[in-house]
């Protein structure tokens, strides 16, 4: 018998939440297996020290942690801090959490044996780094740490105080030009950053489209698709050494004439030429399109090389204002065109959507609308919740760097609160506060040096997202059903005050440092219009003005105020707020993912390395509160995230849940409500296959 | 012209054969697969990891996957589909999909599966092991000569009178012994890809034998419901006869399977857990055919036993394709889609 596979105690114990129908057995099962996992595969393997300074001695002389971090401390500070940690007796409320926290994030020993860190220690690290010296604002952090009331995102949570790490940012949008030079160059980068565990996402709609000319000779442009291909391949060669696939994400503008070629390499009868295995997709949808689905006229799409010719300039950066242009262009004899039913193009995407998931859907008009920035935002990225402005780069020959053209790319740096513990911890301000600090420490800490138009915009920009998981959890505790008046009412008044907050950090940082972000002065921020309809939202049920109670709600005046310190101080982020669907950080937070409705009562998780159960928060109270995604009308969906979108400057990742009985054209409502409603991004279209005994039901 | 000898009539799919089978045609059709649609090589680092003994039981596994799935594609499924009278246009048709779903779907997917994992000379030794293992051998030709004993009889009346009563009983043993092979035989293989996806191993392959699991799931019950429906047009006698043929075919089935089993999971100390999950895959069978319960219920293992659910799981960018995606219905969009009351 080769007791190697032997299935370990607290797998089993995991697997018996639930029966074989999914349905739930018995949730006692996991707080057992949680317990059963910590004795058996943790405390036993954790290496355990006489005192604190003796352990970290140990980190730092075996090249564990960095030792200047604990040189900005007393040793006194350092034992406090500790000591403080441990006193909090922090316990994980299920397996999931432990395991994840323990698989994936504790620092072990180079044998991956021994455990070197407990879930405190990790906390502690993270306060002393990013503290950066000041100790009672690391004490502040940590303590809004343990409370749970918010988290880094997984590689600032993960990497922070090693010696050997990672990044601290994973996550890359990058613009591609429409040379050989641009597409090779693109192409290194995202490989690259696919190496240090980054998912990429590229913009492809400056690319000529397929047929197009190359230097004047006619119909040998391969397309979009052959470079997406390229990519498709790059990332699962560039992975984590086998540890993670790579992850890529490309975006089209839906004017561009490969859009349908585009489309089509995820249909699942796609020919393997074109087929795009791993790579995800996103289309770019302005105004116009709907339009003219609307008015069910004809749809030019547009070959961007033409448009370079005659226009010199680049296809993405124009389309991005397609109203403005769209006319002319057609007029235009020398532009390249052709026609499509934009109805068609619309069944076209929510076929691929409902067969593959993909594509996303950025609303461009949406989007740029509710732009303070100066400069209009093209594309998104892996998750659709960062939403920021990019600059095109131009990359000269071998041997010829100076002459590159560097613009601005982006890289997200996030963190999450959890709604649930902000409120009745009544820490709103702590916690955006510790987060706004942590990202900004992060910022300042990362120089992407090998992709320099993004270290150059993280250096102009200082751009993070603070996100928020835990709203449908913090709904069932309180029996507010997702998607009523009360819970539109709260998040209202909750997202109001998360962005009073991060404005007021920002402009607080801008004062102190006297940096604001590259082109405050032309942003909506500097003139003050940002400010127009921003004011006091109040609880107006009894229901919500209980859960508000001692929560302190800034008035009209505090929004006056803001207003007068952004427009003398400035602000130091270009971008504060993005939603991030977070799966493992939630986990760690006990709590459901995101702003989104729950997909399951007990979710059961295929990550590429493990399978686990992992019950909802509250089911012993109020399991009966939750509706889950596919019940969960998609329109009660869309009012809630649409209610959260006025208070975030940029995007909310959010998914459409839907069961197989739906056809395209109920899909494309979706869309069109999404859209009319001011949604800026749509993620994922997952879809719920009805099993055989349901159909059978209802057939027989 | 003259009049020929037969009527030919078209399919018309817009009438309901029968109350279920358009409803499988739809499940069957929407949950349609590809065997490329799963990127393999996420698995190799795990697989390079695995010892001799455990590599060989898991390919091994596979490959009587592969045997039951071929056969099954080859002429299980074809033959049931023949044997259907000319008016049972819908019921062939989906017949047939199952049957291209097994040979050209299912053991592709397995040979994919060997393809990455091994290298050719060991992939030749494997199906040599197959072709040599008498057990297994046998337990095809349990199966499959009821279904050639129907091939037979197909034949036949094409050119003579064959009584009607025998050829019913040829058509439903022929569902008996493809319930058998669909329910119960395939989940001893099933298990050990099972196990390891159970505890995060071996993930993408387990995606593969989720979907595959997801097919048979269907094909056992439709297979089953036509079954159930020729069992009860047979007479009292009739029925205790080939209730009694019926248990005699799963108790020679069942001890041979032992000895399967013993061969293939002796070396990994999990015989006894396999066999009790043949004993619960029996006992669906069972049901699907309309029978009682074989064999006393039992603890199953809770890992592999969750594997079975089908159910669409969660998934993260990171991950994998998931058995969440299918075939999409289209409809018009019209003018009133795009406004919005308010």
């Amino acid at each position: 018998m080769s007791e190697k596979y032997k299935i370990p105690q607290w797998i089993v114990e995991n697997s018996q939440i639930v029966d074989e129908e999914g349905k739930i057995k018995d949730l006692s099962k996991d707080a057992q297996a949680c317990e059963t996992y910590l004795k058996e595969a943790v405390y036993s393997n954790y290496l355990k020290f006489p005192t604190h300074q003796a352990r970290i001695k140990y980190l730092i002389d075996n090249d564990y942690y960095e030792k200047e971090i604990f040189e900005m401390y007393s040793h006194d500070q350092i034992d406090e801090i500790y000591d403080y940690a441990y006193a909090n007796k922090f316990q994980f409320k299920s397996y999931m959490g432990a395991f994840k926290f323990y698989n994936d994030y504790a620092l072990k020993n180079k044998m991956k044996d021994k455990f070197l860190e407990l879930y405190e220690d990790r906390l502690v690290i993270i306060a002393l780094y990013h503290a950066q010296g000041d100790f009672v604002r690391a004490m502040e952090i940590l303590d809004a740490l343990l409370k749970q009331v918010f988290i880094p995102a997984t590689p600032t949570f993960l990497n922070t105080g090693k010696k050997h790490r990672g990044e601290f940012v994973s996550c890359f949008l990058l613009e591609m030009g429409d040379s050989l030079n641009d597409i090779s160059r693109v192409l290194e980068f995202s490989m690259q950053l696919s190496k240090l565990g980054g998912g990429v996402s590229i913009h492809l709609s400056n690319l000529r489209a397929k047929g197009e000319d190359i230097k004047n000779i006619k119909h040998v442009a391969k397309g979009v698709v052959a470079v997406a291909k390229l990519l498709d391949n790059g990332f699962r060669y560039a992975d984590q050494m086998g540890q993670r696939q790579g992850a890529g994400a490309v975006y089209l503008n839906v004017f561009h004439s490969d859009i349908e070629d585009f489309l089509s390499s995820k249909k699942i009868n796609a020919d393997d030429d074109i087929r795009l295995k791993t790579l995800s997709l996103g289309v770019v949808i302005p105004d116009k399109m709907i339009e003219l689905a609307r008015e069910n006229k004809k749809m030019a799409l547009f070959y961007p090389h033409t448009i370079r010719r005659e226009y010199g300039e680049n296809f993405g950066d124009l389309a991005i204002n397609i109203d403005k242009y769209y006319d002319e262009w057609v007029a235009n004899p020398n532009v390249g065109k052709r026609y499509v039913d934009p109805r068609k193009l619309l069944d076209l995407i929510a076929t691929v959507q409902g067969e593959s998931g993909y594509p996303y859907i950025m609303f461009s008009d949406n989007v740029n609308k509710n732009n303070p920035l100066k400069d209009s935002i093209k594309f998104s990225n892996l998750c659709t919740e960062i939403l920021q402005p990019s600059m095109l780069s131009s990359y000269a020959d071998y041997g010829k760097q100076e002459e590159d053209i560097i613009g601005q790319d982006i890289s997200c740096n996030l963190a999450s609160g959890q709604i649930e513990n902000m409120m009745e911890n009544k820490m709103i301000k702590e916690s955006v506060y510790a987060a706004m600090d942590i990202m900004n420490s992060v910022s300042d800490k990362t120089n992407i040096a090998h992709v320099p138009a993004v270290a150059k915009a993280n250096r102009l920009m200082h751009s993070v997202g603070f996100g928020m998981m835990g709203l449908h959890a913090y709904l069932a505790k309180n029996y507010i059903a997702y998607g009523s008046d009360e819970s539109i009412e709260l998040v209202d008044v909750f997202f109001n005050i998360v962005n009073y907050y991060s404005l007021y950090h920002s402009m607080e940082k801008a004062k102190a440092t006297k940096t604001t972000f590259a082109g405050f002065e032309e942003s909506k921020y500097s003139d003050g219009s940002y400010f127009d309809d921003r004011k006091a939202i109040y609880p107006r049920t009894e229901k919500i003005k209980q859960l508000f109670e001692g929560i302190y709600i800034p008035t009209d005046e505090d929004w006056q105020t803001l207003k007068k310190y952004v427009m003398e101080y400035g602000l130091y982020n270009s971008n504060r707020l993005a939603i991030a669907p977070n799966g493992s950080t939630s986990y760690l937070m006990a709590t459901s993912a995101g702003v989104t409705p729950i997909k399951q009562l007990v979710e059961e998780r295929t990550y590429g390395n493990s399978k686990t159960y992992f019950p909802m928060p509250h089911l012993e109270t109020a399991s009966f509160m939750y509706e889950d995604a596919y019940e969960i009308d998609n329109n009660r969906v869309i009012d809630v995230i649409s209610t959260i979108q006025k208070h975030v400057d940029q995007g909310i990742s959010f998914e459409l849940c839907i069961t197989s009985s739906l056809t395209t054209r109920d899909l494309v409502r979706y869309y069109l409500y999404a859209h009319h409603k001011g949604i800026k991004t749509l993620y994922y279209t997952r879809t719920r296959k009805l099993k055989v005994d349901e159909c059978i039901a209802c057939a027989v | 012209m003259s009049k020929t000898e037969y009527l030919y009539q078209g399919a018309n799919w817009n009438e309901h054969e029968d109350a279920f089978t358009q409803a499988f045609y739809e499940q069957n059709l929407s949950q349609f697969w590809r065997p490329e649609e799963i990127s393999l090589h996420g698995d190799l680092n795990v697989w390079h990891m695995l010892d001799e003994t455990t590599r060989l039981a898991y390919a091994r596994n596979l490959l009587v996957l592969t045997y039951l799935d071929t056969y099954q594609g080859d002429i299980g499924m074809p033959v049931l589909s023949r044997s259907l009278d000319d008016k049972f246009h819908q019921r062939k048709a989906v017949l047939n999909f199952m049957a291209a779903m097994e040979n050209a779907v299912h053991a592709k997917s397995y040979s994919n599966i060997f393809m990455t994992y091994m290298n050719v000379e060991d992939i030749n030794k494997l199906f040599a092991w197959g072709d040599e293992h008498e057990c297994l051998q046998q337990i095809m030709d349990e199966i499959v000569s009821v279904y050639r004993d129907l091939d037979r009889l197909n034949y036949l009346r094409l050119y003579e009178n064959v009584d009607k009563a025998t050829f019913e009983i040829a058509q439903f043993k022929t569902c008996v012994a493809s319930v058998f092979l669909e329910t119960c035989l395939f989940y001893s293989g099933f298990y050990y890809p099972l196990y390891f996806y159970g505890q995060g191993k071996l993930m993408q392959a387990g995606e593969i034998i989720n979907l595959i699991i997801r097919d048979e799931s269907v094909h056992g019950v439709y297979v089953g419901t036509i079954a159930r429906e020729m069992y009860d047009s047979f007479d009292k006698t009739q029925q205790q006869q080939l209730k009694q043929w019926t248990d005699n075919l799963m108790m020679r089935l069942y001890n041979l399977k032992i000895q399967l089993v013993h061969d293939i999971y002796d070396s990994v100390g999990l015989t006894e857990d396999v066999l009790r999950f043949v004993r619960y895959n029996a006992n669906k069978a069972y049901l699907n055919l309309g029978f009682e319960e074989l064999f006393e219920n039992e603890e199953i293992n809770p890992v592999v036993l969750n594997g079975l659910n089908t159910a669409t799981k969660t998934q993260d960018f990171f991950s994998m394709k998931g058995n969440g995606y299918q075939k999409m219905v289209s409809t018009e969009i019209k003018d009133e889609d795009f406004f919005f009351g308010e």
